[in-house]
Formats: C-alpha cells, sequence, structure tokens
C-alpha cells in the first residue's frame, strides 16, 4: 500500500479519501486554493499546500503546481477525486512520468473513453447495445441532419468530451437541427476545448441506470450493482438509489452484466461507471463510462458495505480486489440526495455566503458526507454541492421514510443561503417515484407542479 | 555517477519530451531551454513573467508582524508553488540583500516549480526590510517571500 497520497480535489469528496486514507493507515496531502483555506475538509489531511487563487484553472485544474506540491511532499499517488483533472489523461501521464501513481485507470484507457464517441465504439465492439447514431464525431451540420433523418428525431447533440450533464442539445424537429449543431458545438469548444459532436437518437422517457464496477490489474473485474440515478434536473443528478427499482424482472442482472463485458474489453483498472438508458419497453443502451469515483459511490457502499475508494487505492498500488464477485451481495435499499447550495425558487441559481447555521442529520443507517459546518464561506468558485444524505433500510418504504426523517432534521442557514432540501422532499413526496414509476422527466414534472 | 552516451541519449529525449509536456501546460512565451545529461536539469527562461504565475498579493496571508516594518510596507508573495532561491546559482551573491533599494521589474529570486525557473520580480520600486525565507525552502502559493518598502 501507499505509504502517502495527495488528494488534488476539494470539499466532501477531499474528506471522503482522506479518510479511506486514514482507515489504511496512509498519509494524506490535501491541496487547496486561497478560497479553501479554511475548509472543514483539510482537518483531516497530514500536510496541506496552498496551490493557487481561487478560480480552479489557476489551483485544482493548474497541473504544475498540484505535480509540485506532490513533489515536494514526497507522496507515492494522486487522488483525484471526481470533477477536476479526475478524467483527465493527460494529467494521469503527467503523474506517471514524475514517477506518481495516478489513482484511476490507465491514461490511455481514459483517453478512449473520455471520447464519447470511441466509447460508444468499444461498448459495440464489446457486445453492448447503443441507441442508433452517427458512428463518430460528425464534421458539419449536413453530415449531423443526414444521421438525424435516418435514425429519426428526437436527437441529442452531445460534446465527444463532454460529460457532468453539460455540452447537450435535443432536437426535436429538422429546422432546429443546424442551430443546435452549431451552438452545441460553440458551447464544446468553450466549456471542454474540443468542439467536436455526435448525434444519438433521444429518448424521450428513460431511466438511467448506471452500474458500478471494480477492475484490477490481475484480470479481475466485479460488478458492486446498480443505481438508479433517473432523478435529475438538466442532466444532473440529484437522487440516486440501490438497486434500480421497478425494472422487468432479470433486467439489472443483464445491465451488470454488460457492463462487466465492457470493462473487460477496455482493459478497464479501478473504480468506474458504466451509464445505461433503459426504455419503456425495457430495452437498455450504453451511454458512457465515468473513469472516476462518482458522487453517488456512497449508495453503493451502503447497500454492499464494501469501501469503494479503499478498493481504489488498493487496485492502484498494485494490489488484488479485495472481493470476488460472490463476495457481492447488497443488501436492503440505499438512496442518496444531494443537498446543494441553490434556490429551487429561482431556477436553481447557486447560492453564495457564510453558512452560519449547519446541523446535519443522525441516526441509524444515515451517512453525511459534507464539508459543511458553522463559519464555511460558500462561494461562486466552485459547483453547489453541500452534503449528500445516504440512508439505508430493509425495504425501499423504510428508506425514503428515513430520508424524509433525515431531510427534516437538516438545517442549513445564512445570509443569502438556500438549499435544496426542501424541493427533494416534494420529490420524495411525489407519487411517481414512491411507485418506482418515475423516470429522467419526474423532477419537470414536479416543477410544474409547483 | 558517469552517464553512457546511449543513456544520455535516452535522458535527453525523455527530458525533452517532459519539457514539452510541461511548458504545453505553462503560460506565456519561452525564449530559453537548456537541458543537460547526466545530473540533468531543464531550465527555462522567459522575457518576463507571464499573467500565470505573476507575483501575487495576497492580503489574509499573515506574516509575522514586525513592529520595525515602515508604515505602507508590502510583501511579495509566490506566485506558485515551489522552491525559493535568493541567487542565480548556488554560491552565487543574493539577487538582493535586506536593505538594498530594488527598482519595479528588477528580479529579486527566483521560484523554481517543476524544473522551470520562474523570476520574481518586484512589483514597485522600494527597499527590501527582510527576506522571509530561507534559500532553498519549498514555498506554497501566496506566501510571503520579501517585505518591501516603498521608494520615499
Amino acid at each position: 500500500m501507499f505509504s502517502s497520497v495527495l488528494i488534488a480535489n476539494r470539499g466532501e469528496i477531499a474528506l471522503r479519501v482522506a479518510r479511506a486514507c486514514r482507515e489504511l493507515g496512509v498519509r494524506t496531502v490535501m491541496v487547496h486554493s486561497t478560497a479553501d483555506r479554511d475548509s472543514p475538509a483539510l482537518r483531516l489531511a497530514d500536510e496541506r499546500v496552498q496551490i493557487g487563487p481561487p478560480p480552479s484553472r489557476r489551483s485544482y485544474l493548474y497541473p504544475p503546481a498540484i505535480l509540485e506540491a506532490a513533489l515536494r511532499t514526497g507522496v507515492d499517488a494522486i487522488h483525484p477525486g471526481y470533477g477536476f483533472l479526475s478524467e483527465d489523461p493527460d494529467f494521469a501521464e503527467m503523474c506517471e512520468a514524475q514517477g506518481l501513481a495516478f489513482i484511476g485507470p490507465p491514461a490511455q484507457v481514459m483517453g478512449r473513453l473520455g471520447d464519447k464517441a470511441q466509447a460508444r465504439e468499444v461498448a459495440a465492439e464489446a457486445g453492448l447495445p447503443v441507441l442508433p447514431g452517427s458512428p463518430r464525431a460528425v464534421d458539419n451540420g449536413l453530415e449531423a441532419k443526414e444521421v438525424a433523418e435516418r435514425i429519426g428525431y428526437p436527437v441529442i447533440i452531445k460534446a465527444v468530451a463532454g460529460g457532468g450533464g453539460r455540452g447537450m442539445a435535443v432536437v426535436r424537429a429538422g429546422r432546429d437541427l443546424a442551430r443546435a449543431y452549431a451552438t452545441t458545438r460553440a458551447a464544446a469548444q468553450a466549456t471542454f476545448g474540443d468542439g467536436r459532436v455526435y448525434v444519438e437518437r433521444y429518448l424521450e422517457s428513460a431511466r438511467h441506470v448506471e452500474v458500478q464496477i471494480l477492475a484490477d490489474r490481475h484480470g479481475n473485474v466485479v460488478s458492486l450493482g446498480e443505481r438508479d440515478c433517473s432523478v435529475q434536473r438538466r442532466r444532473q443528478k440529484l437522487i440516486e438509489e440501490t438497486p434500480a427499482t421497478g425494472l422487468p424482472a432479470g433486467l439489472a442482472e443483464r445491465i451488470c452484466a454488460a457492463a462487466v463485458r465492457g470493462a473487460r474489453a477496455c482493459d478497464y483498472v479501478g473504480a468506474g461507471t458504466f451509464e445505461f438508458l433503459v426504455d419503456d419497453r425495457g430495452d437498455f443502451f450504453f451511454i458512457e463510462v465515468n473513469s472516476r469515483i462518482q458522487v453517488e459511490h456512497p449508495v453503493t457502499e451502503m447497500a454492499t458495505g464494501i469501501d469503494i475508494v479503499a478498493e481504489q487505492l488498493r487496485v492502484a498500488a498494485g494490489h488484488p480486489l479485495s472481493i470476488r464477485q460472490e463476495d457481492v451481495r447488497p443488501r436492503g435499499v440505499a438512496i442518496e440526495c444531494r443537498v446543494n447550495a441553490e434556490d429551487p425558487d429561482r431556477d436553481f441559481l447557486p447560492t453564495a455566503g457564510l453558512v452560519q447555521q449547519f446541523v446535519p442529520p443522525g441516526g441509524p443507517f444515515t451517512r453525511v458526507d459534507t464539508h459543511g459546518a458553522p463559519g464555511v464561506r460558500i462561494t461562486a468558485d466552485y459547483d453547489s454541492l453541500l452534503a449528500k444524505v445516504i440512508v439505508w433500510a430493509p425495504d425501499r418504504e423504510q428508506a425514503i421514510g428515513r430520508m424524509e426523517r433525515a431531510l427534516d432534521e437538516f438545517q442549513v442557514g445564512g445570509h443569502g443561503i438556500r438549499t435544496t432540501i426542501g424541493f427533494l422532499r416534494e420529490v420524495l413526496a411525489n407519487s411517481l417515484f414512491r411507485d418506482a414509476k418515475h423516470n429522467t422527466s419526474l423532477v419537470s414534472d414536479v416543477l410544474d407542479l409547483r | 555517477m558517469t552517464t553512457s552516451v546511449s543513456e544520455a541519449g535516452d535522458l535527453l529525449g525523455e527530458l525533452c519530451r517532459q519539457a514539452a509536456r510541461l511548458l504545453d501546460g505553462s503560460n506565456g512565451p519561452v525564449h530559453t531551454v537548456r537541458l543537460r545529461a547526466g545530473d540533468l536539469a531543464v531550465e527555462v527562461e522567459r522575457p518576463g513573467i507571464p499573467d500565470g504565475v505573476r507575483p501575487v498579493v495576497v492580503n489574509d496571508v499573515p506574516v509575522e508582524p514586525d513592529d520595525a516594518d515602515p508604515d505602507g510596507a508590502e510583501s511579495i508573495c509566490a506566485p506558485t508553488v515551489g522552491t525559493f532561491y535568493r541567487a542565480p546559482e548556488p554560491g552565487a551573491e543574493p539577487f538582493v540583500r535586506e536593505g538594498d533599494r530594488v527598482e519595479a521589474g528588477q528580479q529579486v529570486a527566483i521560484l523554481e516549480a517543476m524544473k522551470l525557473m520562474n523570476p520574481i520580480e518586484a512589483e514597485a520600486t522600494g527597499r527590501v526590510v527582510r527576506v522571509l525565507v530561507p534559500d532553498g525552502e519549498s514555498v506554497e502559493y501566496g506566501q510571503p517571500l520579501f517585505v518591501i518598502a516603498p521608494a520615499a
């Protein structure tokens, strides 16, 4: 095992990684921007290095400062968390070049999967069902239109380098395609530095089902089961759960088996997530791979008892996984709610300010992953995730009840600070959600009812 | 340790790749890159400090107060994580000593980060009151390096 790891991230995921390291006896170095100098996440670090000013591109997205901090502090490895540099193959290569282990898949694998069009090809070659669409990035608006007419509307134009629900546009009619193509290309170029886009059939009311994979360098690939992440607003997940309730019999097992096939086909190493859409006929389609730890990993941990971050560390250190497929026996139901510092009454506008009151919930089978605390300043520099509340119960009804109780307990206050707690409770109360008949349209339906 | 010609070639090739990669991630123009095989280092010189690595003023980084500091004294702070060098090379005279007058734009130190030698320059004309960091010490972003008294 590594003797020390640098955590190249912030907030709740930095804290999560630090906890796993501490339990494994690994020393941690946490880098931070000036905006995060007083973050409670830093209290768990054995050492801290200030690497830059608040803007991410000068701190958390600035490899020279992170690598310099790693070399100065003599760490063995870098854990990138999620977001920032976590899926940047160039950064992974830089780490390796400096003799540092990058805690994630090999750069080459990450590069192939990060190109969403290439990832589709990899999946199709492995026999995974993919949505009809362009076989690769389209070169111009005319080609995009030809593809759309061949596969039928509605279609979705997606950035090849996209992720996090950004860089996509749904087109329902041919007359709108040219403009959507141009704007998506421009947005992709601005956001990801890569303007290439591809076209895929758009499923109007699908379930978003993803599979957590762990793989080591010894040929072991394990599925930890599926998660349902259908509760999304503008393709940003709000509530995730495991198992995916209400799927046709045997479908979840087939999706998990497909994910394992896909992981083997691309020589995956580490923790990864294969994402699928399930249509109303029960057919499933591969959409993309997230080659990093995900925000919603705790629901899988709660249901399986497996520490996914600890497995990431073991695998990156060259050890085999500590579990085999037969050791994975998920129990009960786990649900996660993302509490964001956003105002649902103002179109989920991120709110910034000083947190004065912060009372997270507790109680049985209730986990809160957060860097929030009284005195923490929420800035507009980073994403608005403030806390994740995760509950477990023997069945879904009890899990929803437990989550409602937990959200009732959660108190966050401060001048100008608003959160999504109230809105999450509205979604939990929705009959479609309670009956597990919801799909990715649920949040807009709830908003329409307000 | 001696280095064979083929080893030196391999080292040099690797250094070229590393230098190219690091320069890719750096800001601004570069006018000199020196590579040396064996006990090799990459040296990069720029005509001036690009925006990405300008000295910064981080007002809330505490500097140990000193009653002797004149009113209006300001700190020159580290523009990135790195190693602070007071002199152009080992054994050479430092760029500046306490009490020296400095002109705006005058080089006062080097900050080495990822084998890039970033010159640190005085932002304004004044006098060096204190040098806060020993030669060869690691510093983090925003760490005060010098206290400079403004020119009268």
